[in-house]
């Protein structure tokens, strides 16, 4: 006679090893796994795995030409990859059912330079298929209110990446993919920037930020430094300096990029 | 799709550039159309124009004479437009932002076609309005009957003018998707449109057959034989009765509905950097 309600013996070890790894990728945002990308026969993104857990901020750091930007196509879905998986939200990146709930900004504003920042998007919130009502809160959120009816090739250069910033912040998405979205900002945009980052991770958002400046850095709740194409480290702040013995990113970053090479 | 449209209107609406396409369309049809006819009337029976006699201007012939230019110098402000529609979009990298996001390209891709569509039968509309005011002064000055052409004609008109102007719009479509950007298909479009189609009628066919009978195959050749059919004034840059006015419709046709194809074949195939 069958059985077909508890199982009698107690489950395996590995059994309980998977469903405690399916349920951190479940919890995780993101999950990348052995991840290569080859761009014009070179790798430029080597065999990288990290995950990114709900409702926080990840840094992603490191120089320029170091993979940050490929590793975001890649989260976002709009990259071709040579190897490995990644998933986000549980779903392999790319799915059709995940671009609503993605929010990506690119490192060179996108947007329409002979419309004003409202036309703008207007223009997107209805092709995305977002309530004209998100137009006027993501201009707030950016700050752009005073400048809504100027048109964007008018817009200094850090008011335009702020209002490449709001179409991401179109329909409230859930991961947001920012690509050095404080590039070109004074101190003080910047620190309102990162505010504003704190408060939708606070809302339950997800978000992965990248950025070459190492003062940023201290304001994520993870790190990911990327170098060469490689994952030097996933680790927060704190852990980065306490396991390095530095006082501040920079050199704890300095000391990671000593230590690989010493191997 | 309405919604798609509607956002792509209102989009190209609010572009400078396209309104300056039209303003310029509109002065340069009433000038060669128009404006240097009438000032070359006085007393010329002869010599290069006076093809384009007082008949050519007046209210009857007006359809003839304001679509005589969409061979030529229309067709390139058309494949301009077709070019600035689609091409924009690589040249600010919004198609990332859009597709990054948006259920499909295909859907994206049919509101450009829609909107270039409603585009060259604005600027058809217009030029045809302007040509009847313009042919309507030209008849008062010179005590000449108001004959207006049936609404039959009118209509024909306004089709074949469509037809032409999309067809060289959707070729600017093309050309920006094939190489992703705008200065380059604007450059190519026009060498072909103000050069090569030229060569081609008064350098190459003369001299070789097989170039003579491609003519009858050829996009410029077939939009000069049809409104040299509509009454367009012969001499007429690009204007000549190559084919017949059938004949002329189903290649331009079969141009209009290749580029649109190949152009959405190549937006969906293809990656957008």
């Amino acid at each position: 006679m069958p059985h077909w309600g508890t199982p009698r013996h107690p489950v395996p070890l590995t059994a309980k090893l998977n469903a405690r790894r399916i349920k951190r990728m479940v919890n995780s945002a993101v999950s990348v796994e052995g991840l290569r990308v080859v761009r014009g026969g070179r790798e430029v993104v080597r065999d990288v795995s990290c995950r990114i857990a709900a409702g926080t901020v990840t840094g992603l750091l490191g120089p320029s030409g170091c993979g940050k930007t490929t590793l975001m196509r890649a989260i976002v879905g709009v990259q071709i990859v040579a190897g490995g998986t990644v998933t986000v939200f549980g779903r392999p990146a790319g799915s059709p059912a995940l671009r609503r709930t993605i929010g990506y900004a690119t490192q060179n504003p996108a947007i329409y330079p002979d419309l004003t920042v409202r036309e703008a998007l207007r223009y997107f919130a209805s092709v995305l298929r977002f309530p004209p009502s998100d137009v006027d809160r993501v201009i707030a959120e950016v700050d752009l209110a005073d400048h809504a009816g100027a048109l964007i090739g008018r817009l200094s250069g850090g008011q335009r990446s702020r209002a490449n910033l709001a179409v991401a912040l179109l329909g409230t998405p859930e991961l947001l993919i920012l690509d050095e979205p404080t590039v070109g900002l004074d101190p003080v945009l910047r620190d309102e920037l990162w505010a504003l980052f704190g408060r939708l991770a606070a809302r339950g958002a997800t978000l992965l930020v990248s950025s070459h400046v190492m003062d940023e850095a201290a304001r994520c709740d993870r790190l990911l430094l990327m170098r060469e194409g490689r994952l030097l480290t996933d680790d927060t702040p704190g852990g980065l300096r306490e396991r390095t013995g530095a006082d501040d990113l920079e050199r704890a970053f300095l000391h990671l990029i000593t230590e690989e090479a010493a191997r | 799709m309405p919604t798609d449209i509607r956002a792509e209107i209102i989009k190209q609406i609010r572009r400078p550039a396209h309104w300056l396409l039209l303003a310029v369309a509109l002065v340069l049809t009433l000038t060669f159309a128009y404006l240097i006819p009438y000032l070359g009337l006085s007393g010329r029976t002869e010599g290069p124009g006076s093809a384009r006699g007082l008949d050519a201007m007046l209210p009857a012939e007006f359809v003839g004479s304001t679509v005589a230019g969409t061979p030529v110098f229309l067709g390139a402000l058309a494949v301009i437009f077709g070019v600035l529609v689609a091409g924009s979009e690589y040249g600010w990298q919004t198609w990332k932002t859009v597709f990054t996001q948006a259920p499909s390209r295909p859907r994206v891709f049919a509101a450009k076609v829609v909107v270039t569509a409603a585009g060259t039968l604005l600027l058809v509309v217009t030029l045809l309005a302007a040509g009847a005011a313009a042919s309507a002064a030209v008849a008062g000055l010179q005590d000449a009957p108001l004959d207006w052409p049936s609404p039959g004609e009118l209509l024909t008109g306004a089709a074949a003018g469509w037809l032409i102007t999309t067809m060289w719009a959707m070729l600017g479509v093309f050309l920006s998707v094939a190489l992703r950007g705008v200065a380059l298909p604007i450059g190519l479009g026009l060498v072909w449109l103000l050069a090569v189609q030229n060569l081609l009628s008064a350098v190459a066919a003369p001299l070789l057959d097989w170039i003579a009978d491609l003519q009858r195959a050829l996009p410029g050749p077939n939009a000069g034989s049809l409104v040299a059919a509509l009454g367009a004034p012969e001499g007429a840059p690009g204007v000549s009765a190559l084919t017949g006015a059938g004949h002329a419709t189903l290649v331009l046709a079969a141009y209009l509905v290749g580029f649109t194809l190949l152009s959405g074949w190549l937006l969906h195939r293809r990656d957008i950097t």
